[in-house]
């Protein structure tokens, strides 16, 4: 069974389709990517997951169970974590504090006993993903590329068997980015994360997703493995431009 | 039916008139994203200036309304935009919401210091056309101005409607509100745009305040014709702040509920009629609220806001505290008796100001009514807490806690409508909860039976409050009352600080600076601002509470809406993420402002000759608090971020410091002898506190740097030029420029060294 599933999802803004019956599905241990031009509507398709927008039709099923109706909060405590492409992290805090407010909100979710020590899973996470040099700076003077990496440590907080990722690595050196893919591939062969990447740089998608969805004005025109969403001429069109559209 | 149709109709003109000036806050809010608070205020000066040319002049009426409506209201619209709202954008909401409540507050200061509130002859506002100029419509006697007021709301209906959907202006003024910079791209000028509906939003204003002035028939009050315009809120938040067909179904609705609670509940039958008349736009807006849907929620809605909060430590906090109670020991043990009390009830506003710092500062959402939950803890101490009677009356702690209890209460059920929504929905909600108490509770003022249980909830008109009694400790004298108030004080602001470092404060500050991302990490976003709303509305009632024993008797008007405005914004210019903002807050507004007026008034009294400068000086003043919280566009952080910062060089050195605290010993000592009188103390402190840092830093610099035998450091573009270049040099160079350092051979040639450093730029 997928751990995410999108059926048929529609969101309009006013005469404007932003996504049109757009259907994907994330497995479990697996990395999927999710590509396209500009205002192809993928950061809307995140917003629509998570709960932040809410439909003009289709469904949102979270491990074959519809979250449709729920808003976003329920729907992160059934194991949905994202970042943002647009930063949004606690600027009053450092970033220790952002990844452990995360923790402290997890331990309010009501779960009974399970409780985890928050300051002890905050500097594991940290050095996981290699952010023990500037955990204690305010998170407003780092650099945008090692925010992001903040985000994404305070979504793994919460302890999520999905994870949205919104172009986690614009911003990021060469470097930097190589590190990132390898530590997805832990995080989904490791820990079983379910990983869904929005992002530019097709190096790093096609190395790590398994499988891909190319979104072009709110349609979904392709998916498939690196391979075969490469050579498909409809992607190609998207991105290049088609041939007879040339001059 | 006679009274129906006569009601039916004044309902609609007034309906109508409402329309107006809710549809120009619909215009300036769609456009620049701003609520107008201001609006009323604008009204209301407005009909002032209108009555001033018109009758005051004795201009004929369409020269007034010419040089009122044609010129200068939307002027003062357009010049509002361009001098203070335009540096709005990128603020935080707060700011947003603070900076208009300022403007609202400033206009008001002006109308009272212009217009004599109290003049020898009243100020008489006629309708056009004098009263008696009507015509009979249904058996209905009409006034024409009445007719003219219903039928100019219906042609601005349609005129607004034409220019927003049918006019190239009108399409590019609702793009201004969503994305200024594409518009921009687009070739649209959203500045010229925005300053334009600033001054039609102006005129609408105008119109409505010229218009119902005399159709309500009131006095003209500079505070009740701002707070007229205020109900037009509720028809405005009827069309959702966006659509202008609800707006206008909302006004009528509006007009037309007013007017029928006076046709069926005659005020001679039904003693809370007018009460109950002027709390309706209140409780509508209340429903409103209730059936608006939920709010998309936002994210940061700017990407680095400007406001910078830095935490003390809790042990920062607790010698803060300390050094507090230990100055205010030794203020009291030199001040007259007068004093000690202006200084206590400073304090106690103080308290009231950090119920704000909770609330605004740490959670980011705002409440417009503090004092009204001080009015609310006073009634239930008034009845439940007071032990003893006459000389031996005392306020039991008991009462404090339940008044506590009982605003929280009352706080969750103001903010529960409006959680859902965003922080501008909660900021109307608790206005309308003020003005609500203002006009409804705090006017229960004779005795009513209520299933057989007789109580009076505001007895009398004016409460009379003891101080109270804790323990073994008595409170009754001014001395021990004005210390209980500081360690309260204190005790609250420590706490304050060490709630902000648990991990409830974490989760605050996490809400405050994004609720979208909170919500996706499975925050009940709803939960936490409805406990920190009721933990600050109790903050608030306990504040009150001391407050009125402070006082020793209190009426409605020590609750006045406009005063928690002013609280609200000292705080948030003294910097509402301190709680040394709240003390800044609430000395400032308790003590200073009216110590200064005091004396300028009294130097007018003195010098005779001179007295109209100093009322003019007076007049002054009373402007000052909106006038420092207009500027807040411009440094959002607030005073206290500032002062703290000129602080930082003190803390860093140990002997300035004490000679700053030796010579502050010193200054007291001699005020404490007699020596030096408090006029001197003040001046002496104001020495010591603002010239000896910079010159005493300044001194010890230098005396430092001479003794560690270190020359002041060169200005870069004078290295090489007033000393050799060096080795050091060349490695600062590249470590700026984030190069890897390379040591070069030792004997490397000095020009070389300068071309490595040249090289790179």
């Amino acid at each position: 069974m997928p751990l995410l599933e999108t059926v048929d999802v529609k969101v309009r803004f006013g005469g404007n389709v932003a996504l049109d019956d757009v259907s994907i599905s994330v497995e479990p241990a697996s990395i999927t990517g999710l590509i396209g031009p500009n205002g192809a509507g993928k950061t809307t398709l995140f917003n629509a997951i998570t709960g932040l927008q809410s439909l003009s039709g289709g469904r949102v099923m979270l491990n074959g169970r519809d979250v449709t109706k729920l808003p976003p909060h329920k729907r992160a405590r059934q194991g949905l974590a994202r970042t943002f492409q647009r930063l949004e992290l606690f600027t009053s805090l450092s970033v220790r504090d952002n990844v452990r407010v995360a923790g402290e909100i997890r331990n309010r979710w009501g779960l009974g006993g399970g409780r985890m020590d928050t300051n002890a899973e905050a500097d594991r996470i940290i050095d996981l993903v290699g952010l023990r040099d500037v955990a204690d700076r305010e998170v407003g003077e780092i650099p945008t590329g090692q925010a992001r990496v903040v985000e994404l440590a305070r979504a793994l907080m919460i302890k999520p068997t999905l994870l949205l990722l919104d172009e986690p690595a614009s911003g990021q050196t060469e470097d930097e980015t190589e590190a990132f893919g390898h530590l997805l591939g832990r995080l989904a062969a490791e820990d079983g994360l379910g990983i869904c990447l929005v992002e530019h740089d097709m190096a790093l998608v096609m190395n790590v997703c398994e499988t891909i969805h190319v979104l072009e004005f709110g349609r979904m025109i392709a998916s498939g493995t690196a391979d075969e969403v490469r050579n498909d001429p409809a992607v190609i069109d998207a991105y290049l431009g088609a041939p007879e559209s040339v001059g | 039916m006679q009274t129906f149709l006569q009601y039916t109709i004044l309902g609609l003109v007034v309906g109508g008139v409402y329309f107006i000036a809710a549809s120009g806050l619909v215009v300036t809010y769609t456009t620049s994203g701003i609520f107008n608070f201001a609006q009323g205020a604008i009204a209301m000066l407005a009909a002032f200036t209108y009555w001033q040319v018109r009758w005051g002049w004795g201009w004929p009426a369409p020269l007034a309304l010419l040089l009122v409506l044609g010129v200068l209201a939307p002027l003062l619209g357009a010049v509002l935009y361009q001098v203070i709202m335009k540096n709005l954008r990128g603020t935080s909401e707060v700011t947003k919401i603070i900076v208009p409540v300022g403007v609202m507050l400033g206009f008001l200061s002006l109308a009272t210091w212009i217009w004599n509130p109290t003049p020898r002859t009243p100020r008489l506002f006629y309708k056009f056309f004098g009263a008696n100029a009507t015509v009979k419509i249904f058996d209905v006697r009409l006034t024409w101005h009445e007719i003219i007021a219903f039928f100019l709301a219906i042609v601005i209906a349609g005129g607004i409607a034409f220019l927003f959907r049918r006019t190239r202006s009108g399409v590019a003024m609702r793009a201004v509100v969503d994305d200024p910079d594409l518009l921009q791209l687009n070739g649209g000028r959203p500045e010229r745009l925005a300053t334009l509906s600033w001054a039609g939003g102006a005129f609408l204003a105008a119109l409505a305040g010229i218009l119902i002035t005399p159709i309500q028939g009131t006095a003209m009050s500079a505070n009740a014709l701002t707070l007229l315009v205020i109900d037009a809120f509720a028809a405005a938040m009827f069309g959702r702040l966006k659509s202008l067909p609800r707006t206008f179904v909302g006004a009528i609705v509006l007009g037309l509920a007013t007017n029928y609670v006076i046709a069926y509940f005659p005020a001679n039958k039904w003693t809370w009629t007018g009460a109950f008349r002027s709390s309706i736009p209140m409780i509508l807006l209340f429903v409103v609220l209730l059936v608006l849907p939920q709010d998309r929620l936002r994210g940061a809605t700017v990407l680095r806001t400007r406001e910078r909060f830095r935490m003390p430590s809790l042990r920062t906090a607790w010698i803060a505290g300390l050094v507090l109670v230990v100055v205010v020991w030794a203020l009291r043990t030199i001040m007259a008796t007068t004093a000690i009390n202006t200084l206590a009830y400073g304090i106690t506003l103080s308290i009231i100001a950090l119920s704000l710092v909770l609330l605004t500062g740490y959670a980011g959402e705002i409440n417009l009514a503090a004092l009204s939950f001080g009015a609310i803890g006073t009634i239930i101490v008034f009845h439940y807490g007071i032990s003893g009677t006459g000389n031996d009356a005392r306020m039991t702690l008991w009462g404090i806690l339940l008044a506590a209890v009982v605003c929280a209460v009352v706080g969750a059920l103001v903010a529960l409508p409006a959680l859902r929504l965003r922080g501008l929905y909660l900021a109307l909600a608790t206005m309308a909860f003020g003005v609500f108490v203002s006009r409804m509770v705090l006017t229960e003022i004779g005795e009513r039976e209520l299933f057989g249980i007789k109580f009076s909830i505001f007895q009398g008109g004016s409460l009379t409050i003891p101080r109270p009694e804790i323990g073994p400790f008595d409170f009754k004298s001014n001395d021990s009352f004005l210390m209980l108030a500081t360690v309260v004080f204190a005790l609250m602001a420590v706490g304050l600080v060490s709630l902000r470092h648990s991990n409830y404060g974490r989760r605050l500050a996490a809400m405050k600076d994004s609720p979208a991302a909170c919500a996706t990490l499975g925050m009940s976003v709803v939960r936490l601002k409805l406990s920190v709303f009721m933990m600050s509305a109790a903050i608030a009632g306990v504040g009150g509470v001391l407050m009125s024993a402070q006082l020793g008797s209190v009426n409605l008007d020590r609750f006045d809406i406009f005063l928690s405005l002013v609280i609200l914004l000292l705080t948030v210019v003294g910097g509402i993420g301190y709680a040394s903002g709240a003390l800044f807050s609430g000395v400032l507004f308790g003590c200073s402002i009216l110590a200064i007026q005091n004396t300028l008034t009294k130097l007018g009294s003195d010098y005779k000759s001179l007295e109209a400068v100093f009322g003019f000086l007076v007049s002054a003043v009373s402007v000052m608090p909106a006038t420092i919280g207009v500027t807040m566009g411009k440094n959002p952080s607030g005073a206290i971020t500032d002062i703290v910062e000129s602080l930082e060089g003190i803390k860093k050195s140990k002997p300035l410091m004490l000679t700053m605290i030796g010579l502050q010993v010193l200054i007291w000592a001699l005020a404490w002898q007699g020596v030096i009188n408090n006029w001197h103390f003040v001046i002496f402190t104001a020495a010591n506190l603002l010239i000896v840092p910079p010159l005493g830093g300044a001194v010890l610099k230098n005396m430092a740097l001479k003794k560690a035998g270190v020359e002041p450091p060169v200005p870069p573009e004078l290295i090489g030029i007033d000393r050799p270049f060096t080795d050091d040099d060349r490695l600062a160079i590249e470590h700026a420029l984030g190069l890897d350092a390379v040591p070069l051979p030792v004997s490397a040639p000095v020009h070389h060294q300068e071309e490595a450093a040249h090289a790179p730029a």
